[in-house]
Protein backbone atom coordinates (compact mmCIF):
# COMPACT_ATOMS: atom_id res chain seq x y z
CA UNK A 1 0.00 0.00 0.00
CA UNK A 2 1.43 3.43 -0.82
CA UNK A 3 2.47 5.76 1.95
CA UNK A 4 0.38 8.91 2.41
CA UNK A 5 0.54 11.96 4.59
CA UNK A 6 -2.51 13.88 5.75
CA UNK A 7 -2.10 17.42 6.95
CA UNK A 8 -5.12 18.58 8.93
CA UNK A 9 -5.97 22.08 9.99
CA UNK A 10 -8.48 21.91 12.83
CA UNK A 11 -10.35 24.81 14.33
CA UNK A 12 -9.61 25.96 17.88
CA UNK A 13 -11.17 23.42 20.21
CA UNK A 14 -10.81 22.46 23.84
CA UNK A 15 -8.52 19.52 24.52
CA UNK A 16 -11.14 16.76 24.87
CA UNK A 17 -12.95 18.01 21.75
CA UNK A 18 -9.66 18.11 19.83
CA UNK A 19 -8.90 14.54 20.85
CA UNK A 20 -12.38 13.42 19.79
CA UNK A 21 -11.99 15.15 16.41
CA UNK A 22 -8.60 13.55 15.77
CA UNK A 23 -9.94 10.18 16.82
CA UNK A 24 -12.79 10.57 14.35
CA UNK A 25 -10.40 11.38 11.47
CA UNK A 26 -8.14 8.46 12.38
CA UNK A 27 -11.09 6.11 12.49
CA UNK A 28 -12.23 7.14 9.00
CA UNK A 29 -8.77 6.20 7.73
CA UNK A 30 -9.00 2.82 9.46
CA UNK A 31 -12.51 2.25 8.09
CA UNK A 32 -11.22 2.78 4.56
CA UNK A 33 -8.64 0.07 5.13
CA UNK A 34 -5.68 2.20 6.14
CA UNK A 35 -2.91 1.60 8.63
CA UNK A 36 -1.81 4.55 10.77
CA UNK A 37 1.88 5.13 11.26
CA UNK A 38 2.45 8.38 13.06
CA UNK A 39 0.74 11.47 14.45
CA UNK A 40 2.66 14.73 14.50
CA UNK A 41 1.43 17.93 16.12
CA UNK A 42 2.56 21.21 14.60
CA UNK A 43 0.87 23.34 17.22
CA UNK A 44 -1.83 25.98 17.36
CA UNK A 45 -0.85 28.95 15.24
CA UNK A 46 -2.52 31.90 13.58
CA UNK A 47 -3.39 30.93 10.03
CA UNK A 48 -1.48 32.59 7.14
CA UNK A 49 -4.76 33.91 5.73
CA UNK A 50 -8.35 33.77 6.91
CA UNK A 51 -10.12 30.63 5.78
CA UNK A 52 -13.78 29.88 5.53
CA UNK A 53 -15.04 26.45 6.50
CA UNK A 54 -18.69 25.56 7.02
CA UNK A 55 -19.81 29.20 7.00
CA UNK A 56 -17.31 30.33 9.66
CA UNK A 57 -14.21 32.43 9.07
CA UNK A 58 -11.16 31.08 10.89
CA UNK A 59 -7.99 33.00 11.74
CA UNK A 60 -6.36 30.47 14.07
CA UNK A 61 -5.95 26.75 13.75
CA UNK A 62 -4.32 23.60 15.08
CA UNK A 63 -2.04 21.78 12.65
CA UNK A 64 -1.73 18.01 12.75
CA UNK A 65 -0.01 15.58 10.41
CA UNK A 66 -1.02 11.92 10.15
CA UNK A 67 1.12 9.45 8.31
CA UNK A 68 -0.57 6.32 7.09
CA UNK A 69 -0.66 3.58 4.50
CA UNK A 70 -3.87 3.09 2.58
CA UNK A 71 -5.12 1.61 -0.68
CA UNK A 72 -5.13 4.23 -3.41
CA UNK A 73 -8.86 3.74 -4.01
CA UNK A 74 -9.60 4.89 -0.47
CA UNK A 75 -8.27 8.42 -0.90
CA UNK A 76 -11.28 9.70 -2.79
CA UNK A 77 -13.60 8.49 0.00
CA UNK A 78 -11.33 9.97 2.65
CA UNK A 79 -11.44 13.40 1.05
CA UNK A 80 -15.19 13.16 0.85
CA UNK A 81 -15.43 12.34 4.57
CA UNK A 82 -13.07 15.12 5.60
CA UNK A 83 -15.02 17.70 3.62
CA UNK A 84 -18.05 16.99 5.76
CA UNK A 85 -16.29 17.19 9.11
CA UNK A 86 -17.15 20.54 10.74
CA UNK A 87 -14.02 20.65 12.90
CA UNK A 88 -11.66 20.52 9.95
CA UNK A 89 -10.74 23.75 8.21
CA UNK A 90 -8.47 22.16 5.65
CA UNK A 91 -7.37 18.64 4.86
CA UNK A 92 -4.66 17.78 2.37
CA UNK A 93 -3.58 14.25 1.49
CA UNK A 94 -0.14 13.95 -0.08
CA UNK A 95 1.55 10.90 -1.46
CA UNK A 96 5.01 10.41 0.06
CA UNK A 97 7.68 8.97 -2.15
CA UNK A 98 11.39 8.53 -1.79
CA UNK A 99 12.98 11.55 -3.45
CA UNK A 100 14.92 10.65 -6.56
CA UNK A 101 18.64 11.26 -6.05
CA UNK A 102 20.07 13.36 -8.81
CA UNK A 103 23.14 15.46 -9.48
CA UNK A 104 22.87 19.23 -9.33
CA UNK A 105 22.85 20.42 -12.94
CA UNK A 106 23.55 24.07 -12.11
CA UNK A 107 27.04 24.00 -13.65
CA UNK A 108 25.59 22.77 -16.94
CA UNK A 109 22.83 25.42 -16.89
CA UNK A 110 25.19 28.29 -16.12
CA UNK A 111 27.26 27.72 -19.26
CA UNK A 112 26.77 30.10 -22.18
CA UNK A 113 23.93 28.89 -24.43
CA UNK A 114 26.19 27.53 -27.16
CA UNK A 115 27.82 25.10 -24.71
CA UNK A 116 24.62 23.79 -23.12
CA UNK A 117 23.54 20.31 -24.13
CA UNK A 118 19.83 21.07 -24.41
CA UNK A 119 20.50 24.09 -26.63
CA UNK A 120 22.83 22.00 -28.82
CA UNK A 121 20.07 19.41 -29.18
CA UNK A 122 17.63 22.14 -30.24
CA UNK A 123 20.06 23.38 -32.86
CA UNK A 124 20.49 19.84 -34.18
CA UNK A 125 16.75 19.39 -34.41
CA UNK A 126 16.42 22.66 -36.29
CA UNK A 127 19.00 21.61 -38.81
CA UNK A 128 17.23 18.35 -39.55
CA UNK A 129 15.57 18.53 -42.95
CA UNK A 130 12.11 17.04 -42.77
CA UNK A 131 11.17 15.59 -46.06
CA UNK A 132 7.43 15.37 -45.63
CA UNK A 133 5.97 15.52 -49.04
CA UNK A 134 2.30 14.80 -49.37
CA UNK A 135 1.83 12.19 -52.04
CA UNK A 136 -1.54 12.67 -53.59
CA UNK A 137 -2.85 9.53 -55.17
CA UNK A 138 -3.35 11.09 -58.62
CA UNK A 139 -3.26 9.28 -61.92
CA UNK A 140 -1.79 12.35 -63.62
CA UNK A 141 -4.69 13.91 -65.51
CA UNK A 142 -4.82 17.49 -66.78
CA UNK A 143 -8.13 18.27 -65.19
CA UNK A 144 -9.58 17.22 -61.80
CA UNK A 145 -13.23 18.04 -61.23
CA UNK A 146 -14.67 18.87 -57.75
CA UNK A 147 -11.35 20.18 -56.38
CA UNK A 148 -10.46 23.72 -55.26
CA UNK B 1 69.16 -5.77 -15.51
CA UNK B 2 67.15 -7.63 -12.93
CA UNK B 3 68.41 -5.20 -10.23
CA UNK B 4 67.30 -2.23 -12.34
CA UNK B 5 63.86 -3.79 -12.81
CA UNK B 6 63.56 -4.35 -9.08
CA UNK B 7 64.47 -0.69 -8.42
CA UNK B 8 61.85 0.51 -10.90
CA UNK B 9 59.18 -1.73 -9.43
CA UNK B 10 59.91 -0.40 -5.91
CA UNK B 11 59.80 3.24 -7.01
CA UNK B 12 56.23 4.27 -6.13
CA UNK B 13 54.37 6.65 -8.38
CA UNK B 14 53.22 8.68 -5.37
CA UNK B 15 56.49 10.59 -5.46
CA UNK B 16 55.29 12.41 -8.57
CA UNK B 17 52.22 13.74 -6.75
CA UNK B 18 53.77 14.80 -3.47
CA UNK B 19 54.24 18.43 -4.54
CA UNK B 20 50.90 19.03 -6.23
CA UNK B 21 49.08 17.31 -3.36
CA UNK B 22 46.33 15.92 -5.58
CA UNK B 23 44.58 12.65 -4.98
CA UNK B 24 46.56 9.55 -5.84
CA UNK B 25 45.30 7.91 -8.99
CA UNK B 26 46.00 4.50 -10.45
CA UNK B 27 48.39 5.56 -13.18
CA UNK B 28 49.23 2.96 -15.69
CA UNK B 29 52.84 3.71 -16.37
CA UNK B 30 53.84 1.56 -19.25
CA UNK B 31 56.04 -1.08 -17.67
CA UNK B 32 55.24 -4.73 -17.18
CA UNK B 33 57.13 -7.59 -15.61
CA UNK B 34 56.70 -9.81 -18.68
CA UNK B 35 58.53 -7.74 -21.34
CA UNK B 36 62.22 -7.51 -20.74
CA UNK B 37 63.58 -7.40 -24.31
CA UNK B 38 62.89 -3.62 -25.01
CA UNK B 39 65.91 -1.31 -25.00
CA UNK B 40 64.00 1.85 -23.83
CA UNK B 41 62.72 1.79 -20.21
CA UNK B 42 58.93 1.83 -20.46
CA UNK B 43 58.21 4.16 -17.53
CA UNK B 44 59.37 7.06 -19.71
CA UNK B 45 56.03 7.03 -21.53
CA UNK B 46 53.49 9.77 -20.68
CA UNK B 47 51.10 8.84 -17.89
CA UNK B 48 47.49 8.15 -18.77
CA UNK B 49 44.24 8.95 -16.95
CA UNK B 50 45.46 12.10 -15.25
CA UNK B 51 42.82 14.59 -14.14
CA UNK B 52 43.26 18.30 -14.34
CA UNK B 53 44.64 19.43 -10.93
CA UNK B 54 43.43 22.98 -11.63
CA UNK B 55 39.88 21.94 -12.30
CA UNK B 56 37.46 23.98 -10.22
CA UNK B 57 34.84 22.35 -8.05
CA UNK B 58 31.46 21.92 -9.67
CA UNK B 59 29.10 24.69 -8.69
CA UNK B 60 25.93 23.52 -6.98
CA UNK B 61 22.74 25.31 -6.08
CA UNK B 62 21.99 26.23 -2.46
CA UNK B 63 19.56 23.40 -1.82
CA UNK B 64 21.67 20.69 -3.44
CA UNK B 65 24.85 21.85 -1.70
CA UNK B 66 23.44 21.52 1.81
CA UNK B 67 21.15 18.64 0.87
CA UNK B 68 18.04 20.47 2.05
CA UNK B 69 14.78 18.59 1.80
CA UNK B 70 12.04 20.84 0.45
CA UNK B 71 8.81 20.15 2.35
CA UNK B 72 5.38 21.72 1.95
CA UNK B 73 5.10 22.01 5.75
CA UNK B 74 8.23 24.16 5.91
CA UNK B 75 6.58 27.42 4.92
CA UNK B 76 9.50 29.47 6.20
CA UNK B 77 11.98 27.90 3.79
CA UNK B 78 9.60 28.18 0.87
CA UNK B 79 8.86 31.84 1.57
CA UNK B 80 12.56 32.62 1.05
CA UNK B 81 11.89 32.00 -2.65
CA UNK B 82 8.90 34.35 -2.81
CA UNK B 83 8.68 38.07 -3.25
CA UNK B 84 7.90 39.85 0.05
CA UNK B 85 5.74 42.37 -1.81
CA UNK B 86 3.64 40.32 -4.21
CA UNK B 87 3.98 36.80 -2.80
CA UNK B 88 4.94 35.51 -6.27
CA UNK B 89 7.55 32.80 -6.78
CA UNK B 90 10.86 34.00 -8.17
CA UNK B 91 12.07 32.58 -11.45
CA UNK B 92 15.15 30.41 -11.80
CA UNK B 93 17.33 33.35 -12.88
CA UNK B 94 16.79 35.02 -9.49
CA UNK B 95 16.76 32.01 -7.16
CA UNK B 96 19.81 30.40 -8.75
CA UNK B 97 18.51 26.84 -8.28
CA UNK B 98 18.94 23.96 -10.66
CA UNK B 99 15.94 22.93 -12.78
CA UNK B 100 14.91 19.98 -10.64
CA UNK B 101 15.02 21.89 -7.35
CA UNK B 102 13.21 24.90 -8.80
CA UNK B 103 10.41 22.65 -9.99
CA UNK B 104 10.14 20.90 -6.63
CA UNK B 105 10.09 24.28 -4.82
CA UNK B 106 7.28 25.51 -7.08
CA UNK B 107 5.25 22.36 -6.53
CA UNK B 108 5.75 22.42 -2.77
CA UNK B 109 4.69 26.08 -2.64
CA UNK B 110 1.41 25.21 -4.33
CA UNK B 111 0.88 22.26 -1.96
CA UNK B 112 1.70 24.45 1.01
CA UNK B 113 -0.77 27.14 -0.02
CA UNK B 114 -3.50 24.59 -0.57
CA UNK B 115 -2.88 22.93 2.78
CA UNK B 116 -2.96 26.29 4.58
CA UNK B 117 0.68 26.67 5.67
CA UNK B 118 1.91 29.38 3.35
CA UNK B 119 0.41 32.81 2.68
CA UNK B 120 -0.68 33.47 -0.87
CA UNK B 121 -0.74 37.20 -1.48
CA UNK B 122 2.24 38.29 0.59
CA UNK B 123 5.07 37.16 2.83
CA UNK B 124 4.47 36.72 6.56
CA UNK B 125 5.82 39.57 8.70
CA UNK B 126 7.86 37.18 10.86
CA UNK B 127 9.67 35.87 7.78
CA UNK B 128 10.75 39.20 6.31
CA UNK B 129 13.94 39.42 8.36
CA UNK B 130 15.10 35.93 7.31
CA UNK B 131 18.45 35.60 5.50
CA UNK B 132 18.03 36.38 1.83
CA UNK B 133 18.66 33.52 -0.54
CA UNK B 134 17.71 35.45 -3.65
CA UNK B 135 17.89 39.13 -4.49
CA UNK B 136 15.65 40.22 -7.37
CA UNK B 137 17.86 43.27 -8.00
CA UNK B 138 20.92 41.10 -8.59
CA UNK B 139 19.79 38.04 -10.52
CA UNK B 140 22.13 35.12 -11.07
CA UNK B 141 21.39 35.11 -14.79
CA UNK B 142 19.73 37.57 -17.16
CA UNK B 143 16.01 37.29 -17.68
CA UNK B 144 14.82 34.71 -20.15
CA UNK B 145 13.36 37.30 -22.44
Amino acid sequence: MPFYELSLTLRTLSRPELIASLRRSAETILQQGGVLRQFVSLGTNPLPFKMKAHNIWHREGTYFVMKFDAPSSAIENLNDEFKRDIDLIRSHVVRCEEPVQHECTLEEEMKPPAYRKDVQQLIEEGQKVVRHKFKQNTPGFDFYPFQK
Amino acid sequence: MSILRKVFSDFHVSNFYRITGSKLLPVRVGYSTTSSTSSQPKDDLPAENLTNPYQKEKRRCVLCKYNVKVDYKNARLLSQFLSPFTGKVYERNITGLCKAKQRSVEREIIKSQNAGYLAVMLKKVEYIRDPKLCDPNRPVRPHRY
